[in-house]
């Protein structure tokens, strides 16, 4: 049994939340004395509870949720939830290794929440999204604690065609609609009238969405999402999983072909800066690492479609911009960009071209990018945006599924008992409710039930029936 | 009795000296001519002892006890060979030693006619199985679930040693067939209230009575499944065998002592049953299934009427048979699916339809379903206790309802509905585990051709 000094050190909240719930005041009495001492003594002794990042660990879990982003603890705490209220219960652990997410897609996407998809799969779990985080309060309240607030701007997205892509956007908006999604359609003068600031020139056709959709804040559902499941019991640990114990063997196909398919026997977590680790022995493993979901596949002998792809995103400052009254607007060209507070800050960017894609080594911005592909077109589009002043920017990955840019759900072909729950190519955070709920369906009651989502099923990828999403930003 | 005992000891050195290939085979094998060997206890016979001497000596009681530790030691040698795979040999040889160790102990434990004898070996089975429970079990809770074995058994066991020691010096002798025929020396004051108390409560935290049954479910379910089916198949049993053995010794005290044991044991019997239903661990399930049964032997050897001692014995060697088999079923699903949870190791008749028969069988013998012994045993302790005291009827019938509704429960989790969608394939069940199960349906099924054998009074 390998001992675990260096786990101990990592990454001790120091003030903020953590710490406000951990120290506690300066002991003023006897009994806050005896409480000080109480704690410090819990905390030196091993054993006890599992509690946080900072501890190593179990040696034991059911389930173990590679990757602490939004969907890994969406996954966590459905299937907390999902399983009824027992003591006990299954052992759930996610695993993070970066405690402070500086890498994470999830704390570094832009927020936005939309049901303008064509894929219904996709329309679905939107909507569902958005049930859920309205309702946010009586899923993941927590007793005790002030109430969740996700900043939600219901300011609604507005997707822009040209005559060329006219025809896909009204189809589009037929399926929406069919699903249940309220959504306009909007001629080039409804446009101009509804929104002054926009040039309608070379726009045939405007989508506006009218309910649920908008921006949130992702850090605070990511916390409400880790608070409400670590109170249902779910255990979490700061590492990062290096390597695989498996277990191979043959099995004969329906076709009489003779394919290894392989099980995860033991999950070996690698304390932070160190070489020490911990086989952690488990029946399933949800691969909820984002970006790196293909690697980590690969650790498991398999094949996964899903890669990190760069994508930056600048904040400027203008004054005479769209004001208030302003959707997350999706140019023809592919550009975005939406109001960020109320001081007149805005933020955009757009998806650069395949061949361009940038290296994806550092999160290092590119401020050319801005100047060369973003602002020409946003200044085309909004006049106002002739002039500004850029404040920041930053760069975060989208886990781009290569297959079909869809989010994929569902058991790993070739390993038995490795779940993913990645891919979800830039649409992950505004889903993860919805796919987490799907993902712990699957776990516990065997199908899909809430949301038929067969169709984001992995195995779609050796069967090759891509999913197909037109409307991504 | 030697014709045993030296082979048992001799086991360690086969255990410890033999070559690589060939430890799994000779430990079991020998340990199986054992069990045959010992199967010459249940002849029965017009003494009130058989193979009498000092200090051991079988009767009605011990005979049928004895045979079933002497017969589940290769069980639980053939249930441990997959999970000790991957060991290095040392280990494997030290785990088969500490199996072996109890051995002799729980031998002596149940034949011994010398009440301190009986204590000693009783104590001294405590520490193998927590070194089984607390080095060979799988998740860190089995430290806690050591620390709780150990001290719930230490602290009730020496107000025990306490009070043996006194009686000796009161009445000069503890050989049991002597106590027979003397007068009990328990007095209706204070001491010997108390000395009553100090003698049963050992035996009521290892039965166990359900208000000391904290252990129970920790030890269960973190030991490894040779720990499990020892604490199961035997340990239990001692609780039982002591209070039989102990209650001769109380006198008068007992028709006033008895109602505050005979209380939590029905109503514990209940409440177990209760727990059962809302488990969702399944050794944890079987765990608390065992403290329901072990409340009625409880119930029935504290009214001491034949029939009762009668009853009890056959529950304790049929609920015996059927724990361990259960245990051995679980664990064949974790050693698959590494997972204890019933959620995720639920639907598997599809995936492994030999072993769902095995699961129906262990599961209709644990609901007492007729002619099983578990049966006669039920009705046997019903029958008894109904003729005591009328309304323990309602108990003891609302329990063997519960019972069978959570065994239903646990058949229809772990066997019937969806099967979970991401086992695409799954180790067969090998040829080991269907002898294991055999090995313990069959002596269940042979039971109830001659349950003579086990009813204890002839």
């Amino acid at each position: 049994m390998l001992r675990w000094g260096r786990w101990g050190r990592a990454l001790r909240p120091r003030g903020g939340a953590g710490a406000a719930r951990r120290g506690g005041p300066s002991p003023r009495c006897a009994s806050d004395l005896f409480g000080e001492v109480g704690r410090a003594l819990q905390r030196g002794l091993p054993g006890g509870h599992w509690g946080g990042p900072g501890r190593p660990p179990p040696e034991q879990a059911d389930v173990v949720v590679v990757g602490g982003g939004v969907l890994g603890w969406a996954v966590a705490y459905w299937l907390k939830a999902l399983e009824g209220p027992r003591r006990g219960g299954m052992r759930v652990l996610v695993v993070e290794r970066d405690p402070t997410y500086s890498r994470a897609s999830s704390v570094l996407s832009i927020g936005g929440i939309r049901q303008q998809f064509s894929l219904p799969e996709n329309i679905r779990m939107s909507r569902f999204s958005a049930s859920f985080l309205r309702s946010i309060n009586e899923h993941l309240g927590v007793p005790d604690e002030p109430p969740i607030d996700l900043q939600f701007n219901p300011s609604g997205y507005l997707f822009l065609a040209s005559e060329r892509g006219a025809a896909t956007l009204e189809h589009n908006v037929r399926v929406q609609r069919e699903e249940g999604v309220q959504v306009a359609l909007l001629s080039p003068a409804q446009l101009q009238e509804k929104f002054p600031w926009v040039n309608v020139d070379g726009v045939a056709l405007a989508s506006y969405g009218l309910e649920g959709e908008g921006w949130f804040d992702p850090w605070a559902l990511l916390g409400a999402f880790r608070r409400k499941a670590t109170s249902l019991g779910v255990y979490s640990c700061v590492g990062e999983v290096k390597s695989f114990v498996m277990s191979s063997e043959n099995e004969v196909t329906a076709q009489g072909q003779s394919e290894p398919v392989s099980r995860i026997k033991y999950v070996n977590v690698h304390a932070p800066d160190s070489r020490e680790y911990q086989p952690v022995a488990c029946a399933i493993v949800v691969n909820a690492a984002g970006a790196w979901a293909g690697q980590l596949a690969r650790l498991a002998g398999a094949e996964l479609p899903v890669e990190p792809r760069k994508r930056f995103v600048f904040v400027w400052h203008c004054p005479e911009g769209p004001g208030l009254e302003c959707p997350l607007l999706v140019d023809t060209s592919g550009a975005y960009f939406r109001r960020d507070g109320i001081a007149g800050n805005y933020l955009g960017s757009i998806s650069p071209a395949e061949e361009d894609e940038p290296d994806t080594g550092d999160l290092e911005v590119d401020h050319s990018f801005f100047e060369e592909q973003v602002w020409p077109k946003l200044a085309h589009r909004v006049p106002a945006f002739a002039s500004l002043k850029v404040r920041s920017a930053w760069a975060g990955y989208y886990d781009y599924n290569t297959f079909d840019r869809n989010g994929l759900l569902g058991q790993q072909p070739g390993v038995g008992n490795l779940l993913v729950a990645a891919g979800f190519s830039g649409h992950g955070l505004q889903q993860a409710p919805a796919a987490g709920r799907a993902l712990a369906e699957l776990l516990l009651a065997g199908r899909f039930r809430s949301l038929d989502l067969r169709r984001l099923a992995c195995a779609r990828l050796p069967a090759r029936q891509p999913a197909p999403e037109s409307s991504i930003v | 009795m030697l014709k045993i005992i030296i082979p048992t000891i001799m086991l360690l050195p086969t255990a410890l000296l033999s070559p690589k290939n060939l430890i799994w085979t000779n430990t079991t094998t020998h340990s199986l001519l054992i069990a045959a060997i010992s199967l010459q206890w249940l002849h029965p016979t017009y003494f009130p002892h058989k193979n009498l001497s000092q200090w051991a000596g079988v009767d009605q009681i011990s005979a049928p006890l004895l045979v079933l530790s002497c017969w589940l030691l290769p069980l639980m040698l053939m249930a441990s060979q997959n999970h000790l795979q991957q060991e290095p040999m040392v280990r494997k040889r030290i785990f088969i030693t500490t199996l072996i160790t109890i051995q002799p102990f729980i031998i002596l434990a149940f034949s011994a006619t010398e009440v301190i004898l009986f204590y000693i070996s009783f104590e001294a089975t405590l520490i193998p199985t927590l070194i089984l429970i607390t080095r060979w079990g799988n998740q860190p809770e089995r430290l806690s679930a050591g620390i709780y074995l150990l001290f719930y058994t230490l602290i009730s066991s020496l107000p025990l040693l306490v009070t043996l020691l006194h009686l000796h010096t009161q009445t000069g002798t503890l050989h049991l067939p002597t106590l027979e025929l003397m007068h009990p020396s328990l007095t209706l004051s204070w001491t010997g209230t108390l000395s009553g108390l100090a003698l049963l409560m050992t035996f009521m935290v290892k039965a166990p009575l359900y208000g000391l049954h904290l252990w129970l479910p920790k030890a269960h379910v973190e030991a490894p499944i040779a720990g499990s089916m020892l604490l199961a198949a035997l340990l239990l049993k001692l609780g039982g065998y002591g209070i039989m053995r102990v209650t001769m010794l109380m006198g008068p005290l007992t028709s006033y002592l008895c109602f505050p044991f005979m209380t939590l044991a029905l109503w514990g019997a209940l409440m177990t049953s209760s727990i059962c239903l809302r488990q969702t661990d399944l050794k944890s399930l079987i765990a608390y299934s065992s403290v329901s049964h072990m409340g009625l032997v409880i119930a029935a050897s504290m009214i001491q009427t034949d029939w009762s001692f009668s009853g009890a014995m056959i529950l304790m060697i049929s609920h015996g048979l059927t724990s361990s088999m259960l245990f051995c079923l679980a664990n064949t699903n974790y050693e698959r699916t590494h997972s204890r949870i019933l959620l995720l190791t639920r639907g598997l008749q599809p995936l492994l339809p030999l072993m769902s028969t095995w699961w129906l069988l262990a599961n209709l013998t644990n609901m007492a379903l007729p002619p099983t012994t578990n049966l006669m045993a039920e009705l046997t302790i019903m029958t008894a206790l109904f003729n005591w005291s009328m309304p323990t009827i309602i108990l003891t019938g609302l329990a063997t309802l519960l019972t069978a509704s959570y065994t239903l429960f646990m058949l229809l989790m772990t066997q019937r509905g969806t099967s979970p969608s991401y086992i695409t394939s799954i180790p067969n069940s090998n040829t080991r585990e269907h002898l294991l199960m055999t090995l313990h349906i069959l002596p269940m099924l042979l039971l109830m051709l001659k349950p003579e054998l086990i009813s204890g009074t002839i």
